[in-house]
């Protein structure tokens, strides 16, 4: 791993999450320090209940974290207004869901274009018909979702992920509702995408998907339980970077 | 494939650059580079046009993907604006044409008449009067009056052969009556003004009286009855048509002199009509007669008189309040139709904002803002509440359409301004309504929205 040299993209200091449930406080995060850096290709695994689904969504600025800094490309996003986590949802972030999310009575073009219309992007039709080419999906750009296979309209949904060109795909169990041959299949477009420099992050709790990325960070009880490279075995690197 | 897109935001400026959109102007292209200020600018404008559309199309999909839902919805709508259509056009439809028929006796006509402000009381006592001698003062003194003549109101009845018809309108008038009212006579003669002098028992008749009557023009020459006094008819006048109840045909006009003969307690109760010496001199003759009148009748300053003076004018701005009270009427309808309507609209909104949680929550995640989602879910209510209106439009233009098929409907046109104020009532409504769950849904937290089931 040559990670030094390249950019650091997120950057979250001491992370805390608290949420209060009826009378109880929950705490989701208890303190999470971890560096990303550009072109890395990053698996966020644990157990139900052990906050990555809380680390998510506020690496995906759909949440705010109650404690600690979270850096986005050099941005503070965790003192960022409504609007402004809007605005870095829609330029840095590109969300791929467990079931895909699609707009049923759009076509997969007007799916793809929808990030673009709210960024205001010019050329919105063009952008998105070289992310659906991206995904080999060009020729289904009239079709609607009904119409497309489970492992299609995963495909459209990261093609709409792509449209933008953001900082980082976060992808929350893309496989979930996939066979394993299609599973299989979204994750080689993964890899294809990080082979071409893009920055991926995938929630998951299986082991399978989670081998087939570049780092596994496992989460426990609110906290980084072990951040591994999966082909060099289960040594921690995450305690360098942070001294680094 | 991998250089096709570029991956990094870094890169982004460079590849907005390279997408530019080239303007064609004439035929040299004109390429605004997007760092630019106006590159910018047309930017946010193009894209905020396209964010509209695209709200919009997505409001006339939803509409139409949900089509009886949207049109139970906006019932109330439809009705409300179905109704100011018809009502307004009918209003405006018989206004003009009683206005028409006012302008037909010319609006240079002016009728005075005696009057108090305690009522009929002191006219019955003879307090108020008005006599043949404030008639030729008038004449005399206005230089606005080109014509003028006494009018005597009456009743009576009427016999010719066997036929009796009673309670005719009788009206007692000089030879000017028939240039005063441009009402001619058609067969016969009218009566000079030697008959007016001498108080000769002789009329004319209005041409339904011949139907009543049950003779024909035969009628002219020979002698009826009216009152038990024996009159020669001297001509028929010509048919003037109905206004609504009103028949102007349904009349017998006398000279003056003989109507007082049969009706003496009239000499101190005479209205009479003038006609001035043009349309614009009409308000500045009515001036003239108050002065005379109010000298002769010794009013001081400042009290009320005893007569009135009623310019066409004045009928067509009685008209036109009347029309204004018929508009308020069905302005409240109207209000309280586009209320209903509006809470449709509202509530068919909170549905729709319920069943498309997941979608919102979407639309967040993907960049979208609050004020984005406002504008998509209050673009979605305008929408509704327009397709009500432009229903109401349609079927108001028809009810009109198909009344004015009746062979004796006025006619009926629909304005332009009560389409544009039912089509723009409508929109107002859908901002109003649509404001609630337009704000529920964008205030939604993404993640919340992105769980829903």
């Amino acid at each position: 791993m040559q990670t030094d040299n390249r950019k650091k993209l997120i950057e979250l200091r001491n992370l805390r999450k608290i949420y209060r449930v009826g009378t109880e406080l929950v705490h989701a995060l208890r303190g999470v320090t971890l560096s990303i850096h550009e072109n890395e290709f990053v698996a966020i695994m644990g157990p139900s209940g052990s906050g990555k689904s809380t680390l998510m969504n506020i690496l995906g600025c759909l949440d705010v974290p109650t404690e600690g800094d979270y850096f986005l490309a050099g941005e503070d996003v965790a003192k960022l207004s409504q609007s402004g986590l809007a605005r870095i949802r829609g330029r840095q972030i590109g969300f791929v869901f467990q079931n895909f999310e699609l707009l049923p009575r759009m076509t997969a073009l007007k799916n793809v274009q929808l990030p673009l219309m709210y960024s205001q992007l010019p050329k919105s039709k063009q952008r998105a018909i070289a992310a659906l080419e991206m995904v080999g999906l060009a020729d289904r750009a009239k079709h609607r979702p009904n119409q497309l296979s489970g492992g299609q309209r995963q495909r459209v949904a990261i093609a709409r992920a792509l449209a933008q060109q953001p900082a980082i795909i976060l992808a929350d169990e893309p496989t979930g509702n996939l066979d394993t041959k299609t599973g299989n299949e979204i994750m080689a477009v993964f890899d294809m995408l990080h082979g071409a420099g893009q920055t991926i992050i995938i929630v998951t709790h299986e082991p399978d998907i989670a081998m087939r990325c570049k780092r596994v960070v496992t989460l426990r009880d609110g906290l980084v339980s072990s951040d591994t490279v999966p082909s060099e075995g289960l040594e921690s690197v995450e305690s360098q970077r942070i001294a680094s | 494939m991998n250089g096709e897109l570029p991956i990094t935001n870094d890169s982004m400026p460079h590849s907005a650059a390279a997408l530019a959109s080239p303007f064609v102007i004439g035929n040299s292209k004109l390429v605004i580079p997007p760092e630019s200020r106006l590159g910018k600018a047309v930017h946010s404008l193009t894209g905020g046009l396209l964010r509209h559309w695209q709200n919009i199309l997505t409001a006339f999909v939803q509409v139409w993907a949900n089509k009886g839902r949207s049109v139970l919805t906006t019932l109330g709508i439809i009705i409300g604006v179905t109704s100011t259509i018809t009502v307004v056009s009918m209003v405006q439809g018989f206004g003009n044409y009683v206005t028409d028929i006012i302008r037909g006796f010319g609006t240079n006509l002016i009728f005075v008449f005696p009057y108090s402000p305690e009522g009929f009381k002191d006219i019955l006592l003879g307090r108020v009067t008005m006599d043949v001698d404030d008639v030729r003062a008038v004449g005399a003194r206005c230089d606005k009056v080109r014509r003028i003549s006494p009018i005597i109101f009456s009743q009576a009845t009427i016999e010719f052969g066997r036929s009796k018809v009673s309670n005719v309108r009788i009206r007692g008038a000089t030879e000017e009556f028939q240039s005063i009212r441009s009402f001619y006579v058609d067969k016969g003669r009218f009566f000079g003004p030697l008959e007016v002098d001498r108080g000769a028992y002789v009329c004319a008749l209005g041409a339904d009286m011949l139907r009543q009557l049950q003779c024909d023009e035969r009628i002219v020459g020979e002698d009826i009855y009216i009152s038990g006094q024996r009159f020669r008819v001297l001509g028929i006048l010509e048919p003037k048509g109905k206004v609504m109840d009103d028949n102007p045909d349904e009349v017998v006009v006398l000279p003056y002199t003989t109507a007082l003969k049969v009706w003496p307690e009239m000499r101190v109760f005479m209205p009479f009509m003038v006609e001035a010496t043009g349309e614009k001199d009409a308000a500045e003759c009515a001036l003239q007669i108050t002065r005379v009148l109010r000298e002769r009748h010794n009013i001081p300053p400042g009290t009320i008189s005893d007569f009135r003076v009623h310019t066409q004018d004045e009928l067509l701005r009685d008209l036109e309040r009347v029309k204004v009270a018929a508009t308020s009427v069905l302005a409240g309808i109207v209000g309280i139709s586009l209320i209903v309507g509006g809470i449709g609209v509202m509530n068919v909104m909170l549905v729709s904002v319920t069943e498309r949680t997941r979608e919102i929550g979407l639309r967040k995640s993907v960049g979208g803002r609050r004020r984005d989602i406002m504008a998509q879910f209050l673009t979605e209510a305008v929408v509704l509440a327009v397709v009500g209106g432009s229903i109401g439009v349609f079927l108001g233009y028809s009810i009109c359409y198909v009344a004015s098929l009746h062979p004796s409907m006025v006619k009926v046109n629909v304005p332009m301004w009560a389409v544009a104020l039912g089509l723009t009532c409508s929109a107002g409504v859908g901002v109003l309504f649509g404001m609630i769950p337009a704000f529920k849904a964008a205030i939604l937290h993404p993640i919340d929205a992105l769980r829903h089931e």
